[in-house]
């Protein structure tokens, strides 16, 4: 059986049985345990194949199906209790199977009506009328709930009050360009020399740490030496070490 | 008082209290009107801008809250006003959940989970977040677990007046029903 491992990511092991036996047109009211784990089994073996990874909620799904398939496929002795028995487990996961459906089905609907609502738009209240509050309500007796609704708006009226953030952003230096910069800088010295020195050129913070992150890249990768004497830092380039 | 001046009030009120909006119960402790008066202009109001082809807002109850809104045709042209769209949208994974606890309110999490196969421990607490749920109460069984129901501000969301108006869930029962008994005697 070839199987196309599809990318929609499913919501959970309901959702794959579901996506299976659509697609194996299984009948969902008489189902087949049996194959349904089988094609299971193989959605997550091609799924591993593919080195994706497979949360657990899949896996322990796998265990039970698994489970119910060796009790149908083992011959049971001819016993009232253990019929019962697993009849019982895969008409749970039956049911299981058809709640889940309902609610998948249903929520598609619930997306229309978002989609609908969000085409309707309604406007803030009348700025002046937050300071005609009455406050002759009792005190202690709110839902905590309109605190998080009196917080989300003030939040949203400091959003409007703010003028369009303009920001004047200066094209960002990388670590990369900062080595190259820095060599530059230090291409005659064989002297010894601080880190306030590969700063001098530094105008903001950003640019401050880009410098150390660039300098640590450097002793990395051995071009510089250092030492830390009382709270000054030194630097020494290694190629100069011979120089010197 | 005349039903046009009541009309006039209320739009008057709808106006100020903007997305806030307003119950039945508060517009008729601010016109001094039994809501029975009240409800008949509303309703009035209602179908007077759904029905004028020239409105281009209309009025809504969502979740107990009347309120104005612009009409949905208006949304194309809006966007043209306006350069950028944020669209915003829920994920299916959001959508069960929130149709769950809709149907099946107040719910415990782990029952949400059993619904559902997988764990929501983080989807609940985004849904708390965006207050489209929140704790009703707690269980009294092991670990006490919270409830959670819908707010006001989901019915808002999913154009709701009532959890009466939610969505039929589909019925698969009957079918289930004519198989079980096939399953039990066959």
């Amino acid at each position: 059986m070839e199987f196309t491992v599809t990318i929609d990511k499913f919501e959970g092991p309901l959702d794959l049985m579901l996506h299976l036996i659509k697609e194996q047109e299984l009948d969902l009211f008489d189902l087949d345990i049996v194959k349904l784990t089988d094609q299971y089994l193989a959605y997550i073996h091609a799924m591993q194949k593919l080195r994706l990874d497979i949360a657990g909620e899949y896996l322990a799904q796998l265990a039970e199906l698994v489970e119910y398939k060796s009790q149908k496929l083992l011959p049971t002795p001819p016993s009232e209790l253990d019929d019962n028995y697993e009849e019982d487990q895969s008409a749970l996961l039956v049911k299981r199977l058809i709640e889940y459906q309902k609610f998948k089905e249903v929520s598609t609907a619930f997306e229309e009506r978002f989609e609908q609502r969000s085409e309707m738009h309604d406007k803030p209240q009348s700025a002046i009328a937050s300071q005609w509050v009455k406050l002759d309500e009792k005190y202690g007796e709110a839902d905590p709930y309109a605190l998080i609704k009196a917080m989300n708006r003030c939040l949203q009226r400091l959003q409007l009050e703010q003028p369009y953030e303009v920001k004047v952003a200066k094209p960002e230096l990388s670590v990369d360009q900062r080595r190259v910069q820095l060599k530059q800088i230090l291409k005659d010295r064989t002297e010894p020399f601080t880190l306030e020195d590969t700063m001098r050129d530094c105008t903001d913070i950003y640019m401050v740490v880009i410098t150390f992150l660039s300098l640590l890249d450097m002793i990395h990768d051995a071009e510089l030496d250092f030492t830390v004497k009382g709270e000054v830092a030194y630097f020494r380039r290694r190629d100069a070490e011979h120089a010197a | 008082m005349q039903p046009e001046e009541m009309q006039a009030i209320i739009e008057g009120i709808l106006f100020v209290v903007g997305d806030d909006g307003i119950s039945l119960e508060k517009l008729s402790q601010a016109l001094q009107q039994p809501s029975e008066t009240i409800q008949p202009v509303l309703d009035a109001m209602t179908k007077g801008y759904a029905d004028d082809p020239a409105r281009g807002i209309e009025l809504v109850c969502y979740g107990n809250s009347y309120k104005l809104v612009s009409k949905a045709l208006s949304h194309e042209y809006c966007k043209r006003v306006f350069d950028q769209e944020t669209p915003k949208a829920f994920s299916q994974a959001a959508l069960e959940t929130l149709a769950i606890i809709a149907y099946k309110q107040p719910i415990t999490r782990a029952e949400i989970e059993e619904i559902r196969g997988v764990g929501c421990d983080m989807m609940i607490a985004k849904l708390l977040a965006r207050n489209l749920i929140r704790e009703v109460g707690r269980l009294d069984t092991a670990g006490k677990p919270y409830t959670y129901e819908v707010t006001e501000q989901f019915m808002d969301t999913f154009k709701l007046k009532s959890l009466d108006e939610l969505p039929q869930l589909p019925d698969y029962q009957q079918k289930e029903e004519q198989a079980e008994p096939k399953d039990l005697f066959g």
